[in-house]
């Protein structure tokens, strides 16, 4: 019988293209689904929290805490225990809208920026992180190594660590998994907090800081750096990519920005805490001067707390920056892997396997793989590369947030998501100082480094 | 030797299982239900399918164009300051 003379059959729903990405992401979204419908409030919060505090706590990173402890050693509590805060409200601004574009448009940064504003400024933006990224990750296994130099362990084992980790969250396909084992590595950032209470602080000092003062002293281009590696210590290119592209990944939809707002507003305040007792347990050394602790160098800050504060406190710092060097390892070459892998069109989830995401792995694996084999080489400059990488971090950070912003305000993607005026003022203004800050500093140490050189 | 299954396969298996346990004659292709279950927690736009499509060019005006090649020469020439400042601290 042929075709044209059989009986017409009962109508038959083509089955949709569905992948394992798929699949894995709705079995995620189900859960969540069963929690706002039953109505159980903390299991859903539960559910859905993870890329704001991974944002937040992976940019406490080991550069950034022994940066605040330097601030603490070289000029005490006053101005930075309430700057410390005042930037995490700027970076809660900046990750919010990444967060909601994410959940809107179910896309990365990278694709969002090569597709909508053409391939010069995508790769033009995952050309400067990748640059900042190979340089923090650089100042990430440093950090990891001077927290192991603590325990007479040295450069070898701190790379083995952060290579082993980022294989290691890589096992089992799923975005669900990688979130939660580095969920759980980074609330031990909280060590900072330990360490600070570890080294007896007077609390009317902390509490009598609150008004800014006093201002740091010291010359124009020694201010201009503090501002400059201060702010590249809380608000950086990588989060952006990484908190838009794990929002998409964890499958988070428009009903969940409110969720998404409280996972970021917590990950802000708990950085705030920790950033703020890694400057505290970095004041106990206010009578050094700052002078002699070599932060980066041998066992820097934490053999420096164990001759004033004891051996506990000396610890429980260097424990504190093998965990803020590994979680930022896995978070930053994470950035990483979306932003290579949305720029060239592949797959770029953690909801699929190595072999189905062959570059998006290659790319999170690599990068980790050179910064390590940089830390390996004899005589390379690592003091310096750790020292500068807030620095390019905030110097390039403008472009990003540009971006951040147009896309946050671009109503054919966003809808009734797009941003509020209110929003876009604050946005405006954060962007402005950061950029003016790192534009400030990379110009006036320019022209100092000239002078010098002349 | 069998192919190994993939996740989305088994999880369509045994919810076509579910969907239609006697076998009974059942209008919507008993792999359409298993997707259907599979994925209907997921929203349209969702979907790796439409994911992967582009979403179209932005139409900026010349002024905006011109702000952001500004913006891109200021950064690489900040970012060269910084660079050469670097080269300089290492000696």
């Amino acid at each position: 019988m042929s075709a044209a003379q059989a009986p017409p059959s009962p109508p038959v729903l083509a089955p949709p293209a569905v992948t394992d990405e798929d699949a894995a992401r709705s079995l995620d979204r189900s859960r969540v689904h069963r929690a706002r419908l039953g109505g159980r409030r903390w299991s859903l919060m539960w559910l859905l929290v993870g890329p704001g505090i991974l944002a937040m706590l992976g940019e406490n990173d080991g550069p950034s805490m022994i940066a605040y402890a330097a601030d603490g050693a070289q000029y005490g509590l006053g101005f930075f225990v309430p700057f410390i805060p005042l930037l995490f409200a700027m970076a809660y601004v900046c990750q919010e809208m990444c967060m909601r574009i994410g959940a809107v448009t179910h896309r990365g940064y990278g694709e969002l920026v090569l597709q909508r504003y053409g391939s010069v400024w995508g790769w033009f933006a995952a050309g400067d992180l990748t640059l900042t990224n190979l340089v923090t990750l650089v100042a990430e296994f440093v950090s990891i190594r001077v927290g192991l130099a603590y325990f007479h362990l040295g450069s070898v084992v701190a790379v083995a660590l952060g290579l082993v980790l980022v294989v290691f969250t890589f096992s089992g396909g799923r975005y669900w998994r990688w979130e939660r084992i580095v969920l759980g590595m980074a609330l031990f950032n909280g060590l900072f907090l330990v360490a600070a209470i570890l080294v007896k602080p007077h609390v009317g000092a902390i509490a009598s800081s609150l008004d800014f003062s006093p201002f740091p002293g010291g010359s124009f281009n020694t201010l201009l750096l503090l501002l400059a590696s201060t702010i590249g210590a809380t608000v950086t290119p990588w989060m952006i990519f990484f908190q838009q592209g794990a929002s998409a990944d964890k499958g988070m939809t428009p009903r969940d920005i409110g969720h998404g707002r409280y996972d970021t507003a917590v990950g802000a305040v708990l950085a705030a805490i920790f950033g703020v007792g890694a400057l505290i347990a970095g004041a106990a050394l206010l009578t050094h001067g700052g002078a002699g602790i070599q932060g980066f160098a041998g066992a820097g800050f934490p053999e420096a707390l164990r001759h004033v504060a004891g051996n506990a406190a000396g610890v429980v710092f260097a424990l504190g920056l093998i965990e803020a060097g590994a979680v930022a390892i896995l978070t930053i070459s994470a950035s990483t892997a979306y932003a290579a892998a949305e720029c060239v069109g592949a797959v770029h989830s953690f909801n699929t396997s190595p072999r189905q995401a062959g570059l998006f792995y290659a790319a999170n694996f690599g990068i980790a793989l050179v910064a390590a084999i940089v830390i390996l080489i004899p005589g390379a400059p690592l003091l310096s590369i750790a020292l500068n990488a807030n620095v390019l971090a905030t110097v390039l950070l403008p472009v990003s947030l540009v971006f951040m912003l147009m896309l946050a305000n671009d109503r054919g993607l966003m809808g009734a998501w797009a941003n509020r005026r209110s929003t876009n003022v604050i946005a405006v203004a954060v962007v402005s100082f950061v950029g003016l800050c790192g534009a400030a500093y990379g110009i006036d140490s320019f022209l100092l480094a000239v002078h010098v050189g002349g | 030797m069998a192919p190994p299954q993939t996740r989305a396969a088994k999880t369509r298996r045994s919810a076509a299982v579910a969907a239609d346990p006697v076998g009974v004659d059942f209008p919507v292709h008993p792999e359409a239900a298993a997707e259907e279950e599979l994925i209907m927690h997921l929203e349209p736009d969702q979907f790796v399918a439409e994911t992967s499509r582009a979403v179209p060019r932005a139409r900026l005006r010349g002024g905006a164009v011109f702000a952001l090649w500004a913006l891109r020469v200021f950064v690489v020439v900040v970012s060269a300051m910084v660079i050469y400042t670097f080269v300089e601290q290492l000696h």
